[in-house]
């Protein structure tokens, strides 16, 4: 065998073993049997179809839609704060804060959404689609730091004083140089907080109270195993949407390196 | 080189002190810059150029004493009101923006119709070489056309005074000697004042009215070019400046204007007053440079000294050659320089020659 032919078979039975079980997702979705068992038995789009005749689905749908906007705004309005303090000013304690901050995103999720939920509780908060977006917001704000820090990173400090010393406010340096070139990055972190926002599910199953987001009805769909061929339709669309947010907010991360002439680092994809 | 004393002040520091800190970056720079001069500021890294350069721009605040621009104090002037504008070391400049609205980045406020601002803007490419180049991208130009596009920017506005923060020092070697030679001529052309921050005393050396060499936060010396090559202020100075040969010597007597000294290998030398200089931390030596010692070839006598030695080292440069020679009854060899003169033979190591040299053109440090 050549070298590193074993690393190769490895390799391969990796990336088998992740992504065939997504692959069967659409097998299923465009087979007409309820069962999910081969052989198949013949394609249809029904359960695409039935897809719309759900109004508990569009209800979740909805909700996860209002989640995953607003959380990815706020995510990113704070993390362009965030990255812009961390790297542009030192202050004391600067390497502690940011850590805590960064923390939530190797914190176990579900002691979080527990102890958030037993302060919310405790200060007498009803559970609401508001409660889910802070959750949420603490969630995806770590993400938004990594990705705009690197956008903040990779500016020339001159740049900003290059713009001050030909006669510009902080303000308007701000808004003709910096923005513009951290634009990028500003998308590709809504992009990402986005469909982390929309794939969450224990915040959103601790803090929502009465009502669904897309994950949390999607668990709920599997104790009806009539429904299950329908699951496999919405999960393809979702799959094919997070395939897109992601390739997409990755374009514009790479674009907004290339603009500013910096070296890529790495991102998420 | 000539520079006319009764140009006036464009910049006058008053005991400038710096600390970032404990660090003492600044220590009391006392120095006056004259309108039109090209002035350069000279040093090692770290020895406080750049932040006094910036603090002329306002980039920098200072710890006490004034900066003083066109009679002015700059104390709570911000960078955006101050009468300068910077070339940067990495040119900044704006990606994401054309050759164009990059130089008229600063017209942005100017209150002038814009078909003024676009010739403006057009003069100013011009006067740069970069004819033609307007709508190109920003970030598709080359380490000197970007170099261009930083002086066309800086220099739209007419500043009183230009800060160059080691334009040069990205680029390589020819493209540097070129742009050094049209740094001298725009200056000439616009009459502006420049101060240049370099690490590189041979750019400091061509490109200057005067430079202050800086170590340590302190401005170890202020004078002409040639004032800084042949009279050193101390041996740092002129070590830093060039190449200069250093002997230890002793101070055998002084009166009537001369000094008697003992230079191990050279003897009894007397020397002028004029020839002694500062500072020397090491106790008292004598300096000289490389081309005031030469080869003596066949048929040709020394105007005043001659001695013996042996070649060391043998540099070829081309136009010249440097030469490691060790005079007999010295204990190191003394680096020398000859122009390469077709016929004239490049001698080799261990070859013996004749050298001639002067007490007239020694420096002593004490």
């Amino acid at each position: 065998m050549m070298r590193g032919g074993w690393f190769k078979v490895y390799t391969i039975a990796y990336l088998i073993f992740l992504y065939a079980p997504i692959a069967l997702l659409p097998i299923f979705a465009f087979n007409d049997a309820t069962v999910i068992a081969f052989p198949l038995t013949g394609g249809t789009t029904k359960w695409f179809a039935k897809l719309w005749e759900e109004p508990e689905l569009h209800r979740a749908l909805k909700n996860s839609l209002i989640i995953a906007v607003s959380s990815s705004l706020m995510a990113t309005a704070l993390g362009i704060f965030a990255s812009r303090a961390s790297t542009r000013y030192s202050f004391p304690g600067k390497a502690g804060i940011m850590g805590m901050i960064m923390l939530p995103l190797v914190l176990p999720e579900i002691i979080l959404a527990v102890a958030i939920l037993t302060v919310l509780l405790g200060l007498g908060v009803p559970l609401s689609l508001f409660t889910v977006i802070l959750g949420h917001v603490l969630v995806c704000t770590p993400f938004s730091i990594a990705i705009l820090s690197a956008a903040f990173q990779s500016l020339d400090r001159s740049l900003e004083e290059a713009a001050y010393d030909l006669g510009e406010t902080p303000a308007s340096t701000f808004r003709l140089i910096i923005l513009p070139l951290v634009m990028p990055g500003i998308i590709s972190s809504l992009l990402i907080t986005f469909t982390i926002s929309l794939d969450e599910f224990i915040m959103a199953f601790f803090l929502a109270g009465n009502e669904n987001t897309l994950p949390v009805y999607i668990l709920g769909q599997f104790r009806f195993p009539q429904n299950v061929p329908v699951i496999m339709a919405l999960g393809t669309i979702l799959v094919c949407l997070s395939v897109a947010l992601l390739a997409t907010a990755e374009y514009f991360r790479r674009r907004g390196i290339a603009k500013t002439g910096g070296k890529d680092t790495g991102g998420f994809l | 080189m000539t520079f006319s004393a009764e140009k006036a002040t464009m910049i006058e520091f008053k005991d400038v002190h710096k600390y970032y800190g404990d660090y003492h970056a600044l220590r009391g720079i006392t120095a006056t810059i004259k309108a039109g001069e090209f002035f350069s500021l000279l040093g090692p890294s770290g020895c406080g150029k750049t932040t006094l350069l910036r603090t002329i721009a306002g980039f920098e605040g200072i710890s006490s004493g004034a900066v003083m621009i066109d009679g002015k104090n700059m104390a709570g002037v911000p960078a955006n009101k101050r009468p300068t504008n910077m070339v940067f070391q990495s040119y900044a400049i704006f990606p994401h923006l054309t050759v164009e609205q990059n130089v008229g980045f600063g017209l942005r406020k100017d209150p002038r119709p814009q078909a003024e601002k676009d010739k403006a803007v057009a003069e100013a490419l011009e006067m740069v070489n970069l004819k033609g180049f307007g709508k190109r991208a920003a970030h598709a130009l080359s380490g000197g056309q970007r170099q261009r596009v930083a002086l066309a920017r800086a220099l739209i506005l007419k500043p009183k005074v230009l800060l160059l923060d080691e334009p040069l020092s990205a680029l390589d070697k020819k493209m540097r000697e070129q742009m050094q030679m049209e740094l001298i001529k725009l200056q000439r052309q616009v009459g502006i004042t420049f101060i240049l921050v370099t690490h590189d005393q041979e750019e400091a050396l061509v490109m200057s009215d005067r430079i202050a060499v800086m170590f340590d936060g302190e401005i170890a010396q202020l004078a002409d070019p040639e004032t800084l090559y042949r009279k050193p202020a101390s041996r740092r100075v002129a070590d830093f400046i060039g190449t200069m040969n250093f002997l230890p010597a002793q101070i055998k007597s002084e009166a009537g204007g001369k000094v008697e000294i003992e230079a191990h290998g050279f003897g009894q030398l007397t020397l002028d007053a004029d020839q002694v200089s500062g500072a020397n931390a090491e106790g008292a030596s004598i300096g000289f440079r490389p081309e005031t010692l030469t080869i003596l070839f066949d048929g040709q006598t020394a105007a005043d000294r001659e001695s013996m030695g042996t070649v060391e080292e043998v540099v070829y440069y081309g136009d010249m050659t440097y030469y490691d020679v060790r005079l007999d009854g010295t204990d190191a060899p003394m680096r020398l320089s000859m122009r390469n003169i077709p016929g004239r033979p490049v001698l080799d190591i261990k070859e013996r020659a004749r050298v001639a040299w002067s007490p007239s053109a020694m420096v002593l440090f004490r």
